[in-house]
């Protein structure tokens, strides 16, 4: 019972992806034919367009490259010593610190670009880099935070205690002690900090453009006013899919128990 | 050279909230002098110990380490090494790093800490685990890599908090041996809390009893047994502790139970109304005595314990042969008064006899 649901589930998920497999290795006359043919010859094709033709995806794959890597290197510099704060010190912002990184994810993006538009616009970062991983900061931190609180909170604080009587610094403890502990924790963030950058699109578009096109937002090329090229799109979100897919597959287990610890402790809320 | 060492702690308070966990404590601990700290748990023995470390600061009062004044020195800056109640070994380090991690952060040299290293494990015993995590090691080995952290820094000061209490009883019958015997050749002072009495009598060279974060008493175990200075520290010392009945004190004459006892002297106090102390070891079981009604006896192996009801007043006996009786039955009993402790039931204090 339980197997033949969760085969449905699959089925229902998976779909799409082998939709966009078999589109990717057709020309794109013949994704267009009615009925579909189930049989035909696989061409590459449109991989080759995707990367090497007039709009190639390689350069904005290195523009995703770049906002995803930066915006998790920053996130993690910075939620992991706010965490440890968060973790250890009696702030009288604790509380609501599970709060409001529940309000980030509630709130309807739409209803955020535009105060942000306006706001990059004033300082003149619209379709800069820096602009863009801002943004993305503002919601990847708190998420952070709030997912490396739990982590470190599961830390015995006589660890820490037994370490300064050591001699050892706040910051040498930081580095030494619970940082190695909550390893775990680290490479979940990194993960699901790494992937909402990666696929980000709405900012992307509204932010971005032309000197920050990200791969989401070049994919957007093959769709025109005239005609979708439905083959190359499906190919290039392929390709744009592969660092999704290799991280989710080596992860797995962590992105699991990434899912599962907030839930079963309530995270910062505590 | 004057020993290192010596601990004094001038009328420290300490507060969580509105409530008092230390009011007003007064310590002097020479130096090395393993000092046990005894109390029932929640008496602020810990909290005590902490504020040593350093770890917490005290609300009011003065904390002293060789007559300099530390109460608001950093815990790093202390020369103080503790044994956490849980060990606090760090779970991602072998032990051979563990051990290391305080000559680490003093910058001693590499092939000093190698040295030092195998030497603090060979004095626990622990040289062939080096490269084993906590989570790989039994209870008391985790309990050795703990001491073994602890004194590879040579302190001034070695902290214990209740150490033995995650052991097996067997276990930390051993252990408690190779502590003390460990403490007298290291030759440093050892501060050690404890709520299991046995565990002070046998190795402390003196104790203070804490209650309700106040201090009963000081002194050597033996002092604390055969002259406790409170009621409730009389209630609290022994297994089982003293039997304290109220009584009726006129000069020389004690009245217990409407039964009237002569002592030699008149005891110096004018209270009247007292309490008497008496160890179930010094009660007999006397044809003459007052009549008691055995509730309960309990069978200890070497002997039995009975448990008597005088009046209303449950009274514990010690015997070595149950002699016929059992349960329900009356039994009298009578006490060995010069052998007695009186308290001042209003005070609580100790009448010192001659
Ligand atoms: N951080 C704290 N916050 C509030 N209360 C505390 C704290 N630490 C200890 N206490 C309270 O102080 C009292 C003494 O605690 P402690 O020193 O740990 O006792 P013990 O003698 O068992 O070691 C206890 O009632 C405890 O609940
Ligand atoms: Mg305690």
């Amino acid at each position: 019972m339980l197997v033949s649901a969760a085969s449905l589930l699959l089925l229902v998920w998976v779909f799409p992806l082998l939709w966009a497999i078999l589109v990717s290795l057709k020309s794109e006359n013949e994704v267009l034919a009615y009925p579909p043919n189930l049989i035909f010859e696989p061409i590459a094709q449109n991989y080759k367009d995707a990367l090497f033709g007039d709009f190639s995806i390689v350069p904005s794959l290195v523009t995703s490259t770049i906002v995803a890597v930066s915006t998790t290197f920053l996130t993690i510099v910075l939620a992991v010593p706010a965490a440890y704060a968060f973790a250890r010190l009696r702030l009288p912002a604790k509380k609501t610190l599970g709060f409001y990184t529940l309000a980030t994810q509630m709130v309807p993006p739409v209803g955020l670009v535009i105060p942000y538009f306006l706001i990059l616009n004033r300082v003149n970062w619209l379709d800069t880099y820096q602009g863009m991983i801002i943004v993305y900061l503002t919601f990847s931190l708190p998420f952070a935070i709030w997912l490396m609180v739990s982590y470190m909170e599961d830390i015995p604080l006589e660890m820490e205690e037994a370490a300064l009587l050591d001699k050892a610094s706040r910051l040498q403890t930081l580095w030494h002690i619970i940082i190695p502990q909550v390893r775990g924790g680290i490479a979940v963030t990194v993960i699901f900090v790494f992937l909402n950058a990666w696929n980000e699109f709405l900012f992307a578009v509204q932010l971005g453009g032309n000197t920050v096109r990200p791969v989401t937002v070049a994919m957007y090329n093959f769709v025109s006013v005239e005609q979708t090229l439905w083959a190359k799109l499906a190919a290039a979100a392929l390709i744009a899919m592969l660092p999704v897919v290799i991280i989710g597959i080596a992860a797995q287990k962590q992105i699991v128990k990434g899912l599962t610890v907030g839930a079963v402790k309530g995270g910062g809320r505590r | 050279m004057t020993a290192k060492g010596r601990v004094n702690l001038k009328n420290i308070c300490k507060r969580f909230g509105s409530f008092v966990a230390l009011d007003h404590i007064d310590l002097e601990i020479e130096p090395v002098e393993f000092f046990a700290l005894l109390g029932p748990s929640g008496s602020g023995k810990t909290t005590t110990l902490r504020m040593i470390a350093g770890l917490d600061s005290p609300d009011e009062g003065v904390i002293e380490v060789d007559g300099v004044d530390v109460t608001h020195a950093p815990p790093g800056e202390r020369d103080i090494a503790m044994v956490f109640q849980n060990y606090a070994l760090y779970p991602h380090m072998t032990v051979r790093d563990n051990i290391a991690f305080p000559l680490k952060m003093d910058r001693v040299a590499a092939a000093d800490i190698k040295r030092l290293v195998l030497q603090a494990a060979e004095t626990v015993d622990i040289d062939h685990l080096l490269d084993r995590r906590p989570g790989q090691l039994s209870g008391g080995q985790q309990q050795r890599c703990a001491l073994a952290r602890a004194i590879i820094r040579q302190p001034k000061l070695f902290l214990l908090d209740e150490p033995l209490s995650n052991l097996d009883a067997q276990l930390r019958l051993q252990t408690r041996v190779e502590l003390k015997k460990l403490q007298r050749s290291l030759n440093v002072t050892a501060i050690y809390v404890t709520h299991d009495q046995e565990e002070a009598m046998t190795l402390a060279d003196r104790m203070a009893v804490f209650l309700d974060g106040a201090i009963m008493q000081i002194g050597t175990p033996e002092e604390v047994f055969n002259r406790p200075r409170t009621i409730q520290v009389a209630a609290f010392i022994g297994s089982p502790p003293m039997n304290l009945l109220p009584a009726n004190l006129q000069g020389t004459t004690l009245t217990i139970e409407g039964r009237d006892f002569e002592l030699s002297a008149a005891p110096p106090t004018q209270a009247e109304s007292v309490i008497m102390g008496t160890r179930p070891s010094h009660v007999r079981i006397d044809p003459n005595g007052i009549p008691a009604q055995l509730y309960l006896s309990e069978n200890l192996g070497e002997s039995y314990l009975l448990n008597l009801y005088l009046g209303e007043h449950l009274v514990k006996v010690r015997v070595a042969e149950m002699l016929g009786v059992t349960d329900g039955d009356t039994v009298p009993i009578s006490f060995d008064v010069n052998a007695i402790h009186l308290f001042d039931a209003n005070t609580g204090l100790r009448i010192e006899r001659g």
